[in-house]
Order: C-alpha cells, then sequence, then structure tokens
C-alpha cells in the first residue's frame, strides 16, 4: 500500500542488504543470549515443585544475581574473544569480524 | 535495541521482520513451556486425565515461568542500558 503512488511500499530512502543483514544478526544475537539466560537462570533458580505461581523471595533474588553474573561472564568471554581477534588482526591477512562487539 | 544508523525504509523493513520473529517467539515460547511443565509436573501415567495436583502444578509452573521471564527480562534491559552507557562514554 503506497501512499504516494510510488512502485516501493517503503517510505523515504532503499533498503542497504547490508545493513539490515548486520541489525538481524544483532538482533538475533539478542534473542539467542536472552533465551539462554532465561533458560539457565530458570534451571539454576527456580525450584521445581511449583508448590506456588509467584516468585519467591530467594528465587528473586538468584535472578536477580543470576542476569548479573551472566553478563559478568559474557562480558569476560567477549573480552578474551576480542584479545583473540585483535591478535589475529595484527597478524598479517588476519581482518576479523570479531572486534566490533 | 538502536536501529537509529538505519534509514526510515530500513526500520520500516526490520519492523516487519521484528513482528514475524515475536510470534515465532511466542509459540517457541508456548511449545517450550509445555515441555517444561509437563516433564516437571506429570510423572504419573495411572490416569489419563490430570490430578487436581498435577494441575495445580501446571498453572503454578506456567505462572512462574512468565514471572521468571519477565524479571529476568527487567533485569537484562537494565544490565543492557549500564553496558550501552559504558560503551558509549
Amino acid at each position: 500500500m503506497s501512499l504516494f503512488g510510488g512502485r516501493s511500499p517503503q517510505p523515504t530512502g532503499s533498503i542497504n542488504p547490508e545493513r539490515v543483514e548486520m541489525a538481524l544478526q544483532e538482533l538475533d544475537m539478542i534473542t539467542d543470549v536472552f533465551n539462554k539466560l532465561v533458560s539457565s537462570c530458570h534451571a539454576k533458580c527456580i525450584n521445581t515443585r511449583y508448590a506456588e505461581g509467584d516468585l519467591n523471595k530467594g528465587e528473586s533474588v538468584c535472578i536477580d544475581r543470576c542476569v548479573s553474573k551472566f553478563f559478568e561472564v559474557n562480558k569476560k568471554v567477549g573480552e578474551k574473544l576480542q584479545a583473540l581477534g585483535a591478535g589475529a588482526a595484527a597478524s598479517p591477512g588476519g581482518g576479523s569480524s570479531f572486534g566490533s562487539f | 535495541m538502536d536501529f537509529s544508523s538505519l534509514n526510515p525504509a530500513e526500520q520500516a523493513h526490520m519492523t516487519k521482520i521484528i513482528e514475524k520473529k515475536q510470534m515465532q517467539d511466542f509459540m517457541r515460547m508456548y511449545s517450550n513451556i509445555v515441555e517444561r511443565c509437563f516433564t516437571s509436573c506429570c510423572n504419573d501415567f495411572t490416569s489419563k486425565t490430570l490430578s487436581s495436583k498435577e494441575e495445580g502444578c501446571v498453572s503454578n509452573c506456567t505462572d512462574k515461568w512468565l514471572k521468571h521471564s519477565e524479571r529476568v527480562g527487567a533485569r537484562f534491559a537494565e544490565q543492557n542500558a549500564e553496558a550501552m552507557n559504558a560503551a558509549s562514554k
């Protein structure tokens, strides 16, 4: 449905597939990290007896710490990989796509 | 997420893709909860219907999962914002 009678249904500008692809990759990565975070903190913090439907105090605190720790681990691993990427980039011909995050 | 580097056409395109992904995520969450709560709550197969205990368990399990992922989402957003701030400094 074009308001301006043009052939393209998009608003102004053209789509650069590369940029969209990058944004999608970022989105997929974040979604993936989030889903992993939810399921690993669930496994670590939630009692599977399911005596109540609410999060109890202990579980809530556990979740907060779990998320925080997960981020720290994420950061640490990121730094390690970045160092690896930097090392590879420093050596001749070693262009790396790791450096961007 | 920050898509401000994209032009309006690209942003519109992204919005469409995100909507599609949200639907997929929802369906995945659905089957994920079913599997999780079935595994945790149903271990007795001497009857083909859910006992009241199992039913309660499934209900609590679903509620708890939703509250859990809500809380994780809130913390995730906070941490993400913090990381973004630190990165832009």
